[in-house]
């Protein structure tokens, strides 16, 4: 197999070197050429750390591999004073970055690509006016209309060299001899039909960005530059009537990486101060690296929201409004599986009678059935993940114990009340359980001990030796 | 001179001007209007008192009950300095008779509390919103920042250690929105509590179990009674110590309130509770 080269740099392009060279063919123009393997994989993946970092320019941005990236700065360009002054800013910066560039910028991709890549284009910035793409094309080599290299060879044996004389022959004829695609590359050049583009990430809705004159890093920074992207986000939102649930927070770093933050929240709100708080108390976790260039704000969930009307029912939800905070506050800081209010749910197993429901539902769909307090049926204050084993002793099998040891320490039993018996629930067992009838069911007794201090046991088991469990304890 | 002085103080630009015309004017009634003001100014410290009901229990507490808005710490020895269940049911009977209406927040490294288990306290789950935490700091952590946010009307935290920084900066957190503070001492397995820590908190309680009624008297069934604790209040500032045998609510009794069993003379009160290690 012979080793091409896959791309040259300026000094070894002087010597006469070309992309698709053999290697040795090169090794004798050049004896002292140093090489390095071509890593397809890295260069497509630090293609895609570039088109992320574009984004600072325009939410459509994506890697054109084998080396170009697709800016649709469409809207974005007075952002950073017009077209010439964008390419300017992109120009400095990739410079700052020593990566070589050459920008065009046109009104349709397939223009701008061959732009971009023209070789009789002056200096590394092109730009022409709206719907001067026929006359800006008409001069350039048919190979930079993107087509594969057994028609540019046939164009040229055909004396079709540029463009220009490519879009006068008639379109029958071309694409007769050459397939569709010529036509269609021009159609696409001249703006004639339209190009889709695969962008990296879908365009969101509901977003806000900062890009910043110079790169930042600290955190100050940071949470100052979320309070600006809440402010404008909930400014949008607001305006819409909607409220936002979830909101991720990504920074563009000069790398390319795209730290993020998320948070949740249990109501859809736009104040600004408390989705800024919020997200500030992550920062911390953001790693800048050398700098972020930019930064988003993405509500990936929003919820219609009424404007709050001053009537009655605003005192009830005013009351609700610091409750919903401080859950969103810790939700966010501890997770949402770390906080949650008990509901009953109806079934005997101890363990499964007690649930977690959300703290604060945004949008309660019954109303949370409630508590029954059952004298005959007394519940431990505190009760156990898992039954902790006792030695227990007990006259006969069916008493409750006179005795037993629990974490070292042996308590002697004054008063026992029970047995209540509770049987597992035959319809959640799995079928391959080899356990026999008998020993799924559990036989609790309610006992104090001589200090006072009282404990729910439980018997496992009626036949053979039965074992006893501590399952909660009373206060 | 003194219309100079009055001059001054209209000058500052008061929301209730001093009354204008010399006659109505006295050095007390400008003073009274100043300090009235004062007193709105200050965070809101009278919230109000609980009463126990029972005038051995609240003779001994500032105000003659416990003072809502302030934080208070109880604590349990032996057995239960691991497993908290008694300060927990006490804490129960506390909170449903202080705070009978509102969110509470319980915040603990571990979920072990059993909601039905405070149903027999008078106490509705139903308002109970449980946060599990990491450990002993960010409890301590979480607290404050529910105590400051005032967005429960009380909030009880389980940690073992409580510095005085932690315990005075909870204390600062209640004053500021009214919420009631407890910090239930608790100690995993294998620590020991620290006694003689410094107290910020307003009233400190030492709960024990203590051998139920019928369990004494009623020999052929031998059924536990309703729960009784040895209350001790070791702290109470403005107040004075106390300790008292308390029958928990529960059974039968719908009146959902602790009742003063047996007043413990100073000696059994200075008795070590700490009975097991």
């Amino acid at each position: 197999m012979v080793r091409r080269l896959a791309a040259v740099c300026p000094h070894a392009a002087a010597a006469g070197l070309a992309p698709d060279q053999p290697l040795a063919e090169a090794r004798a123009i050049c004896p002292g050429l140093a090489v390095i393997d071509a890593d397809p994989a890295a260069d497509r993946a630090a293609l895609e750390g570039l088109a992320g970092w574009a984004e600072r320019y325009t939410p459509l941005a994506a890697p054109d591999t084998p080396d170009g990236l697709v800016l649709d700065i469409t809207g974005c360009e007075h952002l950073f004073g017009g077209e010439a002054g964008l390419a300017g800013d992109l120009a400095r910066r990739l410079e700052r970055f020593a990566l070589p560039y050459r920008i065009a910028i046109a009104g349709t991709q397939g223009a701008a690509w061959a732009l971009a890549r023209s070789p009789t284009s002056r200096g590394p910035i092109t730009r022409i006016p709206p719907h001067g793409e026929a006359e800006a094309l008409s001069v350039l080599p048919v190979a930079l209309l993107r087509l594969d290299s057994r028609s540019v060879a046939g164009m040229r044996r055909l004396g079709l060299r540029s463009i220009g004389e490519l879009a006068r022959q008639p379109r029958g004829a071309v694409t007769a001899r050459f397939g569709a695609l010529p036509t269609r590359r021009l159609d696409q050049a001249f703006g004639r039909i339209e190009e889709p583009v695969t962008w990296t990430r879908p365009p969101q809705p509901w977003e806000a960005r900062l890009a910043f004159v110079e790169p930042i890093g600290t955190p100050d920074d940071l949470g100052r530059a979320l309070d600006h992207l809440a402010a404008d986000l909930c400014c949008r939102l607001e305006a819409a009537e909607r409220g936002a649930t979830q909101v991720e927070a990504v920074f563009i770093r000069l790398d390319g990486m795209r730290p993020a933050i998320s948070i949740a929240t249990a109501l859809p709100g736009r104040d600004p101060m408390h989705l800024a708080r919020l997200l500030r108390d992550k920062v911390p976790s953001v790693d800048p690296g050398f700098g972020i260039d930019a930064a988003v704000l993405i509500a990936h969930a929003t919820e219609p929201l009424r404007a709050p009307q001053s009537s009655l029912g605003a005192i009830a939800a005013e009351a609700a409004m610091p409750l919903a905070a401080t859950l969103d506050t810790l939700a966010n800081r501890l997770g949402a599986d770390h906080l949650w209010r008990p509901a009953p749910f109806d079934s005997h197993v101890p363990e499964r009678a007690s649930i977690r429901a959300p703290a604060l539902a945004s949008r309660p769909v019954m109303p949370a059935p409630s508590w029954e307090y059952d004298p005959s049926a007394e519940r431990p204050i505190r009760l156990f993940r898992r039954p902790e084993p006792i030695e227990a002793t007990a006259p006969v099998p069916d008493e409750p114990p006179i005795m037993f040891r629990w974490r070292g320490a042996l308590h002697r039993v004054r008063a026992a009340s029970g047995p209540e018996r509770i049987a597992a629930e035959w319809w959640r067992r799995t079928p391959d359980e080899s356990q026999s009838e008998v020993n799924r069911v559990r036989d609790y007794y309610r006992v104090e001990d001589n200090a006072g201090a009282r404990f729910w046991l439980f018997r496992l088991g009626l036949d053979g030796t039965p074992r006893w469990f501590l399952h909660g304890l009373f206060g | 001179m003194r219309d100079e002085c009055k001059e001054q103080i209209e000058n500052l630009s008061f929301v209730h001007p001093l009354p204008s015309s010399p006659h109505d004017v006295t050095p007390d009634a400008s003073l009274e209007a100043l300090r009235a003001r004062l007193a709105g100014l200050q965070p809101a410290r009278a919230r109000g008192v609980w009463r126990f009901g029972d005038e051995r229990v609240d003779g001994c507490l500032p105000g003659g009950g416990v003072p809502r808005g302030v934080l208070h710490e109880v604590s349990a020895g032996g057995i239960e300095a691991e497993s908290g269940a008694v300060a927990a049911a006490f804490l129960a009977c506390v909170l449903s008779g202080m705070a009978p209406a509102g969110d509470v927040f319980w915040i603990a490294p571990t979920a072990d509390l059993y909601p039905p288990g405070l149903l027999p306290y008078g106490f509705d789950p139903g308002r109970l919103v449980q946060v599990l935490t990491r450990n002993d700091s960010e409890t301590l952590a979480v607290l404050e920042a529910v105590l400051r946010s005032g967005a429960a009307v009380a909030a009880v935290g389980e940690a073992g250690r409580l510095g005085r920084v932690a315990a005075h900066r909870l204390h600062l957190a209640c004053l500021r929105r009214g919420s009631t503070g407890f910090v239930l001492r608790r100690w995993p397995h294998g620590r020991q509590g620290d006694g003689e820590a410094p107290i910020a908190a307003v009233t400190r309680w030492d709960i024990a179990a203590a051998p139920s009624a019928a369990a004494v008297f009623a020999e052929a069934g031998r059924e536990p009674g309703l729960a009784r604790w040895r209350v001790r209040l070791t702290h109470a500032r403005g107040g004075v110590e106390g300790s008292w045998i308390m029958q928990a609510p529960g059974g039968a009794d719908a009146s959902h309130s602790l009742r003063v069993v047996a007043e413990l003379a100073p000696a059994a009160a200075a008795q070590p509770v700490r009975s097991v290690r």
